[in-house]
């Protein structure tokens, strides 16, 4: 027999019950009374208080990643849940277990336009994996662990409970029991052997097989099943952006990051394979260039969780509906042991190029300004690739991206498909709480830290050891680019006059550092990588630095800009 | 190009408020126009019935159902063309809750 509780106790109870110890919220007006419970709860349930709700959404996406646990997101009505509405759209594309506990009027005020009621049903149905409004103090026991259930299970994503008054204040009997099944909503079954079986025949008979992988690999630990897949097949693999740290950097068989900004290698072995296998990956445009000349040449192998992905973008030959770790474990028993030495070799062909003409003058300038691959390499090379490198949206990310490397995976966070400025900052703060005994470093550009730059304010109270790394080049530089490009240089308001970020770090008590000359970089890395609380390093960089290679919007994969005038030209 | 023709899309779901609205939020988000919509107690006890007709391509069509039965209170979606008869659909139904109970 369980006890008498108010709802707002209930969901406490039940939030410790599906083992959280950390909440990142906002108190308001709708939400008062368990803000009041949680006051009991301390010991047991930290709170992370923030300084807007689109900080705590996206700080309990950064733990999400971080941990590979839901993150939990309290909020109040009204303004408080449209401010997260952000972060479950982008937790919804990027497949993050979020669960966000939104307060709401009382019952009898529900469709009066009562202060801050909103219709957050309504608005998160469609941007959202699952919403419900709990109207009863018995209903909130088994919609917690309905929430749980969903939002980890299968391809994750967000849940929204709409949490009314009376709910919270009402009286029920709890009884907590974890929800493990759902009439209508089925978990992912063993894949169909002959499915599997087609795959494994097309794989045995590719002469020029690759893999692109994408982030489902880490949401499903198939980490060493993706290993031991690619070695005994002798599979080149290439990673999407957030697929990234899946495999380590070093990977005998990893040939880089596929799409618009990724390695030459990974974009020119598509277009030319003979069997395209891809795992936990949604064929994003930013992935493929024009989809209809994507991987021209391929039998294409969908391996995904989600039915409505697998051949969506891409038609496909064979479709594995299925979990990654799962498939890729039966599908490796089936392949032949295999070597494509020469095909897999052809990588270092075009990883020469793209070091001669890209990465080398990017990365180890020999005069100039800092470049901003330059400062992303030696944060690699200073924190010993065992740092979880956190990034917010436009080159910052990019670089982040292209010039990082790993040892382990979730080492990489940004946000992919909604691709939000603004996510980083309180990212980094959520994967630091998830993971306070590794290094979180955090590339942000000096139009993306400013939107989100009230939760220094939560680093200040917390005392989360983040650190941030301004690449500040005084311009909205990835807008930028594409107008240098393709705009005639028409630089439409993308010119930023930037406050003094000293000041602003003095304000926050945060230590700061700036750094504009080449010969201090390396030092002032190391004393931001040692310090042991938060840390700005405003690196000024290249004022017109640009991102290549790059597949510009609506062309081939293969069809590659290395520099302003040169597309890369195979063959040489 | 494809064809476009009139389409069914017969949805069978649990009985949840809000269910209605955001299954036509994803015929809304791809510009296709509900012609028709029926909505009632199935022949499955506890189990909604929701019959949707619309002018798309079969592509479209079937992608609509996809993101239908993404859905958690979907059981299973079809769609088909307006042409032929729902019986054969009742017994798919019907198998289908059939293995699902065993």
């Amino acid at each position: 027999m369980g006890q008498r509780l108010t709802g707002a106790e209930i969901l406490l109870e039940s939030l410790i019950a599906e083992g959280v110890d950390t909440v990142f919220g906002y108190p308001g007006g709708s939400i008062i009374t368990v803000y009041d419970k949680l006051y009991s709860y301390q010991d047991r349930l930290k709170h992370i208080l923030v300084r807007h709700e689109q900080g705590a959404i996206h700080a309990a996406q950064g733990y999400a990643r971080a941990t590979g646990r839901p993150g939990v997101v309290i909020v109040t009505s009204g303004p408080g849940a449209t401010n997260v509405i952000t972060g479950v759209a982008d937790a919804m594309v990027d497949s993050t277990p979020v669960i966000v506990i939104a307060g709401q009027v009382g019952n009898a005020s529900l469709g009066t336009d009562a202060f801050q009621e909103t219709d957050v049903v309504g608005m998160t149905g469609p941007i959202d994996k699952w919403t419900y409004q709990i109207r009863r103090p018995e209903d909130v026991a088994p919609a917690v662990a309905k929430a749980f259930h969903i939002a980890s299970t299968g391809r994750p994503g967000p849940v929204v409970l709409d949490f009314t008054k009376d709910a919270q204040v009402g009286v029920g009997w709890f009884e907590y029991e974890k929800c493990d099944h759902i009439r209508s909503y089925a978990l992912p079954a063993p894949a169909d052997e002959a499915a599997l079986d087609a795959a494994a025949e097309l794989i045995d008979n590719a002469e020029r097989p690759f893999v692109v992988f994408g982030q489902g690999v880490v949401i499903s630990h198939a980490e060493e099943q993706l290993k031991a897949f690619l070695k005994k097949g002798g599979i080149p693999a290439a990673s999407t952006m957030l697929g990234l740290s899946a495999l380590p950097s070093d990977f005998p068989y990893y040939v880089g990051m596929a799409g618009m900004h990724g390695n030459v290698a990974s974009n020119m072995m598509t277009q030319k394979c003979d069997v395209l296998i891809a795992v936990g990956m949604r064929f994003s445009d930013r992935v493929t260039g024009t989809p209809s000349h994507y991987a021209p040449n391929a039998k294409v192998i969908h391996i995904d969780v989600d039915r409505t992905e697998i051949g969506k973008i891409i038609p496909v030959d064979v479709g594995i509906l299925g979990d990654a770790a799962e498939v890729l474990e039966r599908l490796t028993a089936k392949i032949k042991f295999s070597f494509h030495d020469e095909w897999a070799a052809s990588a270092r062909r075009y990883d020469a190029v793209e070091k001669a003409k890209v990465a080398a003058p990017e990365t180890a300038p020999d005069q100039g300004p800092i470049n901003m691959g330059e400062v992303v390499s030696k944060v690699a090379e200073l924190s010993g690739r065992k740092a979880i490198i956190v990034t917010d949206v436009g080159q910052n990310q990019l670089m982040g991206a292209r010039y990082s490397r790993f040892a382990d995976t979730r080492s990489f966070i940004s946000s992919g498909g909604l691709g939000t400025m603004g996510f980083g900052l309180p990212a980094a703060i959520g994967a630091k709480v998830g993971e306070p005994g590794r290094q979180v470093c955090l590339f942000v550009g000096d139009g993306g830290i400013q939107m989100t730059i009230q939760e220094l304010g939560t680093i200040m109270q917390e005392g989360t050891a983040v650190k941030i790394i301004i690449l500040n080049n005084n311009w909205l530089g990835n807008v930028r680019q594409w107008q240098e490009l393709f705009f005639g240089e028409r630089y439409s308001q993308t010119r930023l006059l930037n406050p003094d970020y000293s000041l602003i770090a003095k304000a926050y008590g945060i230590r700061y550092r700036c750094v504009s000359e080449r010969r201090e970089l390396d030092e002032a890395i190391r004393e931001m990588l040692d310090a042991k609380e938060a840390y700005i390093l405003d690196a000024h960089v290249v004022e017109m630095g640009m991102v290549y290679p790059m597949v510009p919007g609506g062309r081939r994969l293969d069809e590659i800009l290395l520099n302003k005038d040169e597309w890369y030209r195979d063959g040489e | 190009m494809e064809n476009s023709n009139m389409y069914i899309i017969s949805v069978y779901s649990e009985n949840q408020v809000g269910l209605l609205s955001s299954i036509s939020n994803i015929f809304t988000r791809r510009g296709i126009n509900i012609e028709s919509l029926t909505v009632f107690p199935s022949e499955f006890p506890g189990i909604h019935h929701f019959t949707f007709r619309a002018i798309t391509t079969e592509r479209a069509a079937q992608q609509v159902v996809g993101f239908i039965e993404k859905k958690v209170e979907v059981v299973k979606a079809f769609c088909f063309p307006d042409n032929s008869t729902s019986a054969a659909e009742h017994g798919i139904m019907e198998e289908y809750l059939q293995n699902r109970n065993q």
